[in-house]
């Protein structure tokens, strides 16, 4: 997956692998690829599963347009709700049959421009990217003067404001009443290949100039300034790019979903995918994807949690809310342990999750000896 | 910066946490059987309405010990939990239908999450049938999905009526809740055909969700000298809207509401000031309106040791409606459930249940309460044709 062994930095035994590493990554994805063209044709997985395949790559979007920002900028932004609300709005409009738009707009009229839109899914898709990303730049002359907690807040807010510009356009986007019946357009390989595309394109992008500057200014802006970077070039760069990412996550999670709310876009979204992408490592593009998979995947599969379990002679009655309660502390223990995310900076490499696997019985020999330190992890 | 994401992500956790203590009930695990049938219940139980869903599944387990085995075989109820959020709903749903395989699928509380879990029940052709969800826009194009509440329209119609026939207003001023789907709703429908009537909306105001300051709003409104308020929204802030519009010295202008007013938080946080204000309900405990209320009203409070709320009764309602309509097409068969659903009518204890061609119940009842001595009292039922 990774191409970062291209670098004469590394050591000679990763350089040896090499071949063998991406034999193996090829392998991989072909198999998944052979396995997602099983499921989508209903062989293994019904629609359920079908379903948290689609909002893991949703979410891996999303992760990786607040990474560019956060982990590789180092722009502490939270405005990623916001965009992802216009991206599924822009692209709901775009491919809601005009027959149901006008059908499901009865507190006011919807508005006659609107109510002809129509385009495919892929250029609906695109110009919700569009749209969020020239969102991103009005919002980026004001707010990336700004740096770390305050960069955040001034998000924050904006993205607010941006839910409830949505709230009260009521002739456009049918207000709190939502919009429904959104074509189910996004199947499984509408999703796996949006995401394999972004994910290429952000390992392309950081190996460009843009790509160094953007890690330049996230290590040292003072130091990036003086080496001839303009910083709030590039910080606008990044932004505009992550204002469409995340755009484009907004359409597909519409076109999964279904139906959409501007109360779905809140802030707590933001905090989600934040969460997401420290979970899979501030800077790490293949971390925010395993991440984005980790937390959705893990969420559904908890819900046996809820009905009420038994590990051996302990039996836990049936609490809803169980799930969350031990989500919570799963997300907890993962982050005591690894402080920067399951990868760091890093990419994910063969050779990285070897050193994992190998690494692991001497970590619990730790655990043990270092007992007084180790008390915090509460297992 | 890091130790502020620190902080920020032990917040969000510990937040997380919190909304995962949610209510306590006894969901049916179990392997799959075709002695048995299977309901599902798709509510949410933990997050921001898990207090709205709790209510609602009181009713359904109420209704489910009370009723027994259908067709001669084992009811189980299967609950899945949609979190409150919409995203997880549609999951929820897809769950329910491809991996619980349920028969039926009762709920959701909250419209939001109904229309997001209609796709999958639509697509995998089981009924759902949902106890409170008023928005319109939960059955509309959706042949799968029935509702045995009154909608918002008939709501708006029966407060409109009181406001002009009963209470004599010309005038009303109207302060509303934009990001509230229902209170949006809801407005609308009462100012239609309170201007069919022939009064007149004098002045309108809006407030968002979790607003505490309505100062503004209300000396908007109250000067164009309106006889009544209507607020339709949360009770939180509407007992807020009610108390601030005391405090601004309006003493005498009367409020009214719908059915989510009808709250102990209303009274608690309004005090003295909700006094007096009329709502909408489908249900009063006091107000008996066949011998399926006395019944649901008994074994409620035998169960509980308190009355029952609107909602637990309305969960007992579609318990019983799915309950029926399996009994009457004699097969748990989506196509023969509803072909049941077509000409069944039931005696729910919020009164009677038929359905028409969009799978919304006619109801023609309503009742009106008042606040009155810090409770909710019942004031009048109303019959519209």
């Amino acid at each position: 997956m990774s191409k970062e062994s291209k670098s004469p930095y590394l050591p000679a035994t990763t350089q040896k692998h090499k071949g063998l590493s991406r034999t193996l990554s090829i392998v991989v994805l072909a198999a998944f690829a052979v396995f997602l063209y099983m499921a989508n044709s209903g062989k293994i997985l019904g629609s359920y599963e079908l379903r948290i395949i689609r909002l893991c790559g949703v979410y891996a979007i999303a992760a990786l347009s607040m990474n560019l920002v956060n982990g590789f900028t180092g722009q502490f932004s939270l405005g990623q709700a916001g965009f992802m609300a216009i991206g599924a709005y822009v692209t709901s409009l775009f491919i809601i049959p005009t027959a149901q738009k006008t059908a499901m707009y009865y507190v006011e009229p919807i508005a006659p421009w609107v109510e002809s839109l129509q385009a495919p899914f892929i250029v609906a898709l695109i110009i919700g990217g569009l749209v969020a990303a020239l969102a991103a730049f009005l919002i980026g002359f004001p707010v990336l003067r700004l740096r770390g907690d305050y960069l955040a807040i001034a998000t924050l807010g904006f993205s607010e404001i941006i839910r409830i510009f949505i709230t009260n356009m009521i002739p456009i986007t049918n207000g709190s009443l939502g919009l429904k019946n959104i074509p189910d357009t996004a199947n499984v390989w509408w999703t796996t290949i949006a995401v394999a595309i972004v994910v290429i394109f952000m390992l392309r992008l950081m190996k460009t100039s843009y790509g160094r500057s953007f890690k330049a200014i996230r290590d040292d802006d003072v130091a990036a300034e003086a080496m001839g970077i303009s910083l709030f070039r590039h910080k606008m760069l990044s932004f505009v790019i992550g204002g469409f990412l995340a755009g484009i996550s907004g359409g597909l999670l519409a076109s999964v979903v279904g139906a959409i709310t501007p109360i779905y876009f809140r802030f707590t979204l933001a905090y989600e995918i934040l969460l997401i992408v420290v979970l899979g490592g501030q800077g790490s593009i293949t971390g925010s994807v395993v991440g984005a998979c980790i937390l959705t995947v893990a969420r559904e599969w908890l819900r046996f949690m809820d009905n009420g379990f038994s590990i051996g002679p302990l039996t836990v009655p049936p609490i809803a809310g169980m799930r969350m309660l031990v989500f919570s502390i799963l997300l907890m223990i993962i982050i005591l342990f690894y402080r920067r995310g399951l990868f760091g900076s890093n990419e994910f490499s063969w050779a990285g999750l070897l050193r994992v696997i190998k690494s692991i019985p001497q970590g619990i020999k730790r655990l043990f000896t270092r007992k007084a330190k180790a008390e915090g992890g509460g297992s | 910066m890091k130790k502020f994401l620190t902080v920020f992500l032990v917040l969000a956790m510990a937040l997380a946490l919190l909304a995962g203590c949610g209510s306590t009930g006894d969901g049916g695990g179990g392997g799959e059987d075709s002695d048995v049938i299977r309901i599902g219940v798709f509510e949410p139980l933990t997050g921001a309405n898990a207090a709205g869903g709790e209510i609602e599944v009181r009713g359904i387990e109420l209704a489910h010990e009370y009723l027994g085995d259908l067709l001669g075989k084992k009811v189980e109820l299967v609950k899945v939990d949609n979190k409150s959020d919409a995203v997880e709903a549609a999951t929820a749903a897809s769950r329910l239908v491809e991996n619980e395989k349920v028969d039926i699928v009762l709920g959701s509380w909250g419209s939001t999450l109904s229309i997001a879990g209609g796709d999958a029940f639509k697509n995998s052709q089981t009924v759902a049938i949902a106890a409170s969800a008023t928005n319109p826009n939960v059955t509309l194009g959706n042949d799968y999905y029935y509702r045995i509440c009154f909608l918002d329209p008939f709501q708006g119609t029966v407060l409109a009526n009181y406001a002009y026939k009963t209470m004599g207003a010309t005038k009303v001023g109207i302060i509303y809740e934009t990001s509230n789907d229902y209170a949006v709703g809801l407005r609308n429908f009462f100012k239609n055909s309170y201007e069919e009537l022939g009064g007149e909306i004098v002045a309108e105001a809006m407030y968002q969700t979790n607003d505490q300051d309505f100062n503004s709003q209300l000396m908007t409104v109250m000067a164009e000298k309106p006889d009544v308020i209507f607020a339709p929204g949360n009770y939180t802030e509407a007992a807020l809207i009610m108390k601030q519009a005391r405090a601004l010295g309006y003493d005498d202008i009367k409020f009214l509401g719908g059915d989510t007013w009808e709250t102990p938080p209303l009274i608690e946080v309004g005090g003295e000031a909700v006094e007096g204000c009329v709502i909408t309900t489908f249900f009063d405990p006091d107000a008996p309106l066949n011998d399926m209320t006395t019944t649901f009203v008994e074994l409620y409070r035998e169960k509980y040791n308190e009355d029952p709320a609107a909602f637990t009764a309305l969960g007992f309602d579609v318990y019983l409606t799915a309950y029926k309509a399996i009994e009457a097409a004699g097969s748990t068969d989506s196509e023969a459930i509803r072909e049941a659903l077509k000409t069944l009518e039931v005696e729910g204890c919020t009164g009677s249940i038929r359905f028409d061609e969009n799978g919304d119940a006619i109801k023609d009842t309503a009742i009106l309460k008042t606040v009155q001595d810090g409770k909710f009292t019942f004031l009048d039922t109303v019959k519209i044709d």
